[in-house]
């Protein structure tokens, strides 16, 4: 059900405004409205105004905003730790903290740059020592010698080194040693030794080819190979080292500071939402309003409230809605408990208009008989119950899982009741075991009573959601509107008759007076619809035949089960027959938990709903810490 | 006599066949966009879903005229 809403105008002098605010807060039944539009007359609009904060609250505005900065920012440099909660009242040490704010900044600043420094030198060792330790391999295979040169490369394109070794031999006449290893990265680590007079040639020819040759940073000096292998290990030992010890550093720093500072961010944050909210207030020389929305259930208590606090200083006055203010109200949606896990399903829509219906009960009352009907098997049902029963025992904090549970486990009985009246368990099991006949019809043979009787089901439901759509249009004062959706339903039942003559039902003498009634309701329908009207009629019908898939996937659900059993027997053995049969059974039952739930919503989403929801609803949102 | 029946029930699978293709080829290029726009906006799922289901009605007409074809042509 849509709540009854109230349009509420809270008056008081300008110096309980903040107060005001904290107590319609604290409430959380309060929507506040910052548009005037509605709530403030024309001849007024000169007294009042946006309500703006004075000079002492402004300072402290951006004060707060500019602490916040600062707050965050530190944050920034620390790592995310679980913290405790800080039980010292942030108000009173938040100039404290202000002072402190920039000093530990920096501090932590400084840390975390030597850190970040330290992780990228660290990265840099790690690329060389790759390199490196693939060279190692080759160093200890080669003799050194003062006169002799080594260059390092790495090469990412096995296919260049026969190639290099051409170049090579080319440049040094032969006078060279090319070995390659395989380093840890995946590419291949060569090592040049060469006479030192020309090893400067070798390394332009290099260039030239696009082979990068390894440099290493200053820092390495005029090592050697292997000292610079022995150097990179100590190196990257003492880097390690370093940073762990920084990184230690912020977290206890983070585990000491942090509750603290943030205890004091959501204080600002609080306070800053406060100042926000009061500019969304209006005021004149000596007054404050809030205007804004609430359920009318709740009025007295928010009165209470005002005046427990306030005494007589601030007054809450119900407003009259008007018609302009219906397309603004809030929605709020509040049913029984029965239907409370169906708004599962009503929140995949877009909210309903403050002057339609709530679409929850009608998809609560519906959902489960249609799900029942297409699933129409007592077996599957009783299975369904019980795992649905397990699964809300499961997941009672979920509430998702749990509504989706619980809507499955009334359709499921649903399923039962349906099952028993068509004679189904595990499809045609009573009959075939036991010959036990159905209640009342046999799916898989009545296909055409079936047919008529979704087609039935469709003509209810539609003609059930004209009519709240003519009621619906009627209140709200469209009369064309309510008057088109009548017509369609005169005209929907004479076609039925009609259809029902023809058929030998009822007596064909009706045809023609019905016929004539069809002819004389025409012209009235395309003046209250429109142009389109008989398009709009037309879907009306197309959405009745729509109801036929309650009778096609149901029939397709009763074929597999059949199938099933009749695979089952023909296996010749009990244990290899339950198996297979079972093994249908239960992808029958997976589909027939999607497949019903799928088209009964779209039967209410499409056909029913369209008759008479109108969406375009916004949320209730209070005001709330 | 047979040449008859096999007729009737070949024009009864073109009934619910063509629309099925039909239906088929529409939500798959409806659920392709629909996708895309809830990626983007969860909150039009509801709408997605009525847009996906709406070509459903071509293949139920098909499954009704099949049906006809083949209960009421003797």
């Amino acid at each position: 059900m849509i709540v009854r809403m109230s349009k509420v105008e809270i008056v008081g002098p300008k110096d309980l405004l903040q107060e005001s605010i904290v107590l319609l807060r604290n409430s959380g039944i309060f929507q506040i409205e910052p548009a005037a539009v509605g709530f403030i007359e024309k001849e007024d609009q000169e007294h009042i105004r946006s309500f703006s904060l004075d000079e002492k609250t402004a300072v402290e505005r951006l004060y707060l905003e500019d602490l916040r900065l600062k707050i965050e920012e530190l944050f920034s440099f620390l790592p995310a730790v679980p913290v405790r909660e800080s039980y010292i009242d942030p108000a009173s040490i938040a100039h404290t903290i202000a002072g402190t704010v920039e000093r530990h900044t920096g501090q932590t600043r400084e840390l975390s740059e030597k850190r970040d420094e330290l992780q990228k030198e660290r990265s840099e060792l790690e690329r060389y020592s790759i390199f490196l330790g693939g060279l190692s391999i080759l160093m200890d295979s080669t003799k050194e010698a003062p006169d002799l040169d080594f260059i390092g490369l790495t090469i990412k394109e096995p296919e260049m080194v026969p190639r290099l070794r051409e170049v090579l031999s080319r440049i040094t006449d032969w006078k060279f040693e090319f070995q390659t290893e395989p380093a840890e990265d995946g590419t291949l680590v060569g090592l040049i030794t060469v006479e030192r007079t020309i090893a400067d040639r070798v390394k332009k020819t290099l260039s030239d080819e696009h082979v990068p040759e390894l440099t290493f940073p200053a820092s390495f000096g005029t090592l050697s190979f292997p000292q610079k292998i022995s150097y990179v290990k100590e190196r990257t030992a003492r880097v390690s080292a370093e940073a762990d010890r920084i990184r230690e550093d912020l977290l206890r720093f983070a585990r000491r500071w942090t509750p603290l500072y943030k205890s004091v961010r959501d204080w600002i944050d609080d306070r800053l939402a406060l100042l926000k909210t009061a500019a969304s207030a209006y005021e004149t020389r000596m007054c404050f309003f809030i205007h804004g929305w609430m359920p009318s259930r709740d009025m007295v208590r928010l009165r209470n409230i005002m005046e427990e606090a306030f005494k007589t200083r601030v007054v809450v006055a119900e407003k009259e809605m008007r018609e302009e203010d219906l397309e603004r109200v809030p929605i709020v949606l509040k049913n029984p408990a029965y239907f409370r896990p169906f708004e599962l399903m009503t929140s995949l829509l877009p909210l309903p208009a403050y002057t339609s219906y709530d679409p929850t009960p009608f998809i609560g009352i519906f959902f489960p008989i249609f799900f029942g009907i297409i699933l129409g098997d007592a077996g599957y049902g009783l299975v369904l119950v019980l795992l649905t029963l397990y699964l809300r025992k499961r997941f009672r904090k979920n509430k998702a899982v749990h509504d989706g549970a619980t809507i499955l486990f009334i359709a499921s009985l649903y399923a039962i009741f349906f099952g028993a009246l068509f004679g189904e368990f595990f499809g045609d099991i009573p009959e075939r075991y036991f010959h036990l006949q159905p209640i009342l019809m046999e799916r898989r043979t009545a296909i055409v009573p079936m047919l008529l009787f979704s087609l039935a089901i469709g003509v209810a439901h539609i003609v059930f959601g004209l009519i709240l759509g003519a009621v619906n249009a009627f209140q709200r004062n469209v009369k064309r509107e309510g008057m088109f959706k009548v017509l369609s339903i005169v005209i929907i039942c004479c076609i039925i008759t009609i259809l029902a003559s023809l058929s030998g039902t009822i007596p064909l003498v009706f045809t023609r007076p019905v016929v004539l009634i069809i002819l004389f309701l025409t012209p009235l329908l395309f003046f209250a619809g429109g142009v389109l009207a008989p398009l709009e009629f037309l879907k009306s019908v197309g959405n009745i035949i729509s109801y036929v898939r309650i009778m096609a996937i149901g029939l397709t659900s009763v074929l597999l089960a059949y199938t099933a059993n009749e695979l089952g027997g023909l296996t010749g053995d009990v244990v290899t027959g339950v198996i297979i049969a079972g093994l249908i059974h239960v992808l029958n039952l997976i589909l027939g938990v999607f497949s019903p739930t799928i088209h009964a919503l779209r039967l209410h989403y499409v056909e029913f709903f369209s008759k008479f929801i109108e969406h375009g609803g916004r949320k209730f949102e209070p005001l709330q810490k | 006599m047979n040449l008859e029946k096999v007729l009737i029930a070949f024009c009864a699978a073109l009934a619910i066949g063509i629309p099925a293709i039909a239906t088929a080829w529409a939500q798959s290029k409806i659920g392709a966009a629909g996708a895309g726009t809830l990626a983007e906006k969860p909150e039009l799922t509801g709408t997605i879903i009525i847009l996906v289901a709406i070509p459903e009605t071509m293949v139920i007409l098909g499954f009704v005229v099949s049906t006809m074809i083949l209960f009421t042509v003797k």
